[in-house]
């Protein structure tokens, strides 16, 4: 170490007429970023860089990935949990569009990160060289910035814009395409870092207009029946706190989003679960009975909100959200409030009445009862002879008290474990929300126990999803944390044979799976494990899974055919809403 | 009914930056009638003129709101056709061969507000200003010659006031006029 400093401190002399190399500049700029964690994987147009990080390994902790998309994905996991950018490197061509996944997933669910990628020699641009692939092109549409780099001398400035646009508005992955050439030529002036502070085309809105705060406060105070839908901006801003006081003092109820979960304690009195397909029952039905529908951070899918024309027709809608071009995309705001959440709810607080809205209140509670007597019953105590999945997830947030990182995968288990897991702290839930990545779990759940080593981090995985990224098993196995990792093995695509069932009239398209025996997968990896498939061993199991003090993988055999139910089917009306 | 709308991009200059703005409009399957880009008076900042054709102007108003959140887009503006003042240019490139019909330039000047603006052995060549109906109007007069090239440039406009469709303008301008 003492060596390469005084070689980084000689090379910032200018008399010494020899400056940091690209490769070193980059380095340099991630650890005056306050960079301490990257996911990634080397390659051909990466090893310069590869290189000068060899000796910034007591700075940079760099986690090596078996696949591109799994660096990816960690990322992901990574920033979620500390709301700041998750880093990763890789090279050029393959290597690179193997993270256009996480990116794309990153983008619709506004996590920072900044990849770094290889590219081929400045000179040999466009000429389809070895391992050149056009990313600037192909990540366009998924990136919130990207920018190639072929002078050395630019690598400071454009990394610090890179984290700042990550970070700052709404989140969002930017990926910097640096050349060979930039990498190895020796910067011509001395390294400076500057972080970034503002951008002259770029200029998010935290604080809100005053006339807009309270404009909406008027119709929050007017209103009968109010109700909040939180988002995953709560999350990211960090207002959870300013939520519960907000409530507290409105007694507006309030359902969280996918990716707000875990924004509220659920057992608050004033949170009612959450909206959209397979969402609770009232959350969806009372969405059109309500008369002020309060949006924070938050954009409106389609899984929220189903038939547009006939979502919420009644309420006028307060729209709390940071990105302008969300207002009034989907659903029409009668008070937009551009900022951020936190802002935005602290300048509200002190203009809203005190109310109670016990009655509203209480119309929640009678779907509540109903969806308990006809579905979660069912599900939590159910007697056939083998193993629900919702009763599976209901024991994890028992034993867990509702406070571990729950990571999952994308399908029914996904909706199963948002239903049952009683998200006790915040910032605990990690899903691929907008774009349903399936294999997004094992990797993210690594991602966020990297991130926060002192929390209790479970993946909850389906088959289908597992079998996509589980080459991950070798990096957790060769991290050795304690990601502990469970597989409700139904033997199908569950949520593909769930609508085939539902509504392509059982025809079972393609979705049946001859599963590997996953328990010798992972001892295969150095990862212990086992697999439970009957009731009574199901508690045993898991506390063998969370005492576990390294990685584990449990197997739980789910029940073949479970449906997951509320439904509200795709495009109809939140009040169309199916139990059973 | 199909409308014209005139979306005025302001943006720093940036490689790759007009493949930015026009996915957003492939994406949104929407067909650009036509784009120029330009210098502006302010160093470093350029003009993308995009005309389209739609019938939902809340449509158009979120398509501008897209392209604002690009991070390099400093201010987009979208106008009507009786917001702005435009013009478009053409070039004609007409044959003009010994024994035929001689080329009548007092006409093409004065009833056509066009002009010859190259004289080659056997053809000339006419620019003309306007609108795109009075270029396709000129374009008919034309045809009693043989066109061997027909050339239209896209739309520039400027806006009669400063409001637009949505209007997003950057809240410093630091700019140095050119």
């Amino acid at each position: 170490m003492g060596q390469t400093q005084t070689q980084t401190e000689a090379a910032n002399q200018p008399d010494q007429k020899k400056f940091l190399s690209g490769a070193q500049a980059i380095m340099q700029s991630l650890v005056e970023q306050g960079v301490d964690t990257i996911f990634g994987y080397p390659g051909g147009a990466i090893m310069p860089t590869y290189d000068a990080l060899y000796d910034y390994q007591d700075r940079l902790k760099h986690i090596l990935v078996r696949h591109e998309q799994g660096a990816g994905h960690a990322a992901q996991g990574y920033a979620r949990m500390l709301n700041k950018a998750g880093v990763c490197l890789v090279t050029s061509g393959p290597g690179a569009t193997n993270l256009i996944t996480p990116i794309a997933d990153a983008m619709l669910d506004s996590t920072p990160m900044v990849c770094i990628v290889g590219q081929v020699k400045a000179n040999l641009l466009g000429t389809d060289a070895f391992q050149e692939c056009d990313l600037i092109g192909i990540s366009m549409p998924v990136t919130k910035w990207n920018y190639q780099v072929v002078d050395a001398d630019e690598i400071p400035e454009i990394m610090a814009k890179a984290f700042y646009i990550a970070e700052t508005g709404r989140p969002g992955p930017v990926l910097i395409d640096i050349t060979r050439t930039a990498q190895t030529d020796l910067m011509t002036k001395p390294f400076e870092y500057i972080p970034c502070k503002s951008i002259i085309s770029y200029k998010p809105r935290v604080e809100p207009k005053a006339e807009h705060v309270e404009a909406a406060a008027k119709l929050i105070n007017g209103a009968k029946r109010p109700y909040i839908l939180a988002g995953h901006g709560i999350i990211i801003a960090g207002a959870e706190k300013e939520l519960n006081d907000f409530v507290d003092k409105t007694g507006i109820p309030v359902a969280t989003t996918l990716l707000g979960m875990s924004s509220m304690d659920a057992d608050h009195p004033l949170y009612v679960g959450w909206p959209g397909m397979h969402g609770n029952y009232g959350a969806n039905v009372l969405t059109n009975s309500c008369d002020v529908l309060i949006a924070i951070g938050m954009r409106f899918d389609d899984r929220i909100t189903g038939d547009l024309s006939t979502y919420a027709k009644q309420a006028k809608v307060v729209h709390i959200e940071i990105d302008p071009s969300e207002v009034d995309k989907n659903v029409k705001a009668d008070a937009p409030v551009v900022g951020d959440a936190k802002a935005a709810l602290r300048a509200l607080l002190p203009l809203v009445n005190k109310a109670n809205h016990s009655e509203w209140r209480a119309e929640f509670k009678k779907y509540d009862d109903e969806e308990y007597e006809k579905i979660t019953k069912k599900d939590l105590f159910h007697e056939g002879d083998k193993i629900k999945m919702g009763e599976a997830v209901n024991l994890l947030s028992v034993k867990t008290k509702g406070e571990a990182v729950v990571v999952t995968d994308v399908g029914q288990h996904q909706m199963i474990t948002n239903r049952y897991y009683r998200f006790k702290k915040r910032n605990s839930i990690v899903t691929s929300g907008g774009a349903g990545t399936m294999g997004f779990a094992l990797p993210a759940a690594f991602g966020a126990k990297v991130a926060v080593p002192e929390r209790e981090v479970v993946a909850v995985i389906g088959d289908g999803g597992f079998q996509m990224t589980l080459q991950e098993l070798g990096t957790i196995a060769q991290s050795g944390l304690p990601v502990k990792i469970i597989i409700l093995n139904n033997n199908f695509l569950g949520m593909v044979r769930q609508w085939q069932q539902l509504f392509f009239a059982n025809r079972y398209s393609f979705v049946e799976l001859q599963n590997p025996d996953f328990i010798t997968i992972a001892k295969g990896f150095g990862i212990a494990g086992h697999t439970v498939s009957d009731r009574a061993d199901l508690s045993n199991s898991l506390d063998t899974l969370l005492n576990s003090d390294k990685p584990y993988l449990l197997e739980i055999i789910c029940e073949k055919e479970e449906n997951v139910f509320p439904m509200v089917p795709a495009g109809g009306c939140v009040t169309s809403i199916r139990l059973e | 009914m199909l409308t014209n709308y005139t979306i005025s991009v302001f943006t720093t200059n940036t490689v790759g930056l007009l493949n930015r703005i026009t996915i957003i409009f492939t994406r949104r399957r929407v067909n650009i009638e036509s784009l120029t880009v330009s210098e502006t008076e302010r160093r470093g900042v350029s003009r993308f003129t995009i005309v389209i054709k739609h019938e939902n102007r809340e449509f158009v108003e979120k398509l501008v709101r897209q392209i604002r959140k690009v991070t390099d887009v400093l201010a987009v503006f979208g106008y009507l056709d009786d917001e702005i003042v435009f013009n478009e240019i053409a070039l004609f490139k007409i044959a003009t061969p010994l024994g035929g019909v001689p080329v009548d330039v007092k006409t093409i000047n004065l009833d056509w507000n066009a002009k010859i603006v190259h004289f080659g052995l056997d053809y000339v060549v006419v620019e003309k200003n306007g609108s795109e109906a009075d270029i396709q109007e000129f374009y008919t007069f034309l045809k009693k010659w043989e066109i061997l090239e027909y050339v239209k440039s896209g739309r520039v406009a400027v806006g009669k006031t400063e409001k637009g469709l949505v209007e997003f303008l950057p809240e410093e301008g630091i700019w140095e006029i050119v």
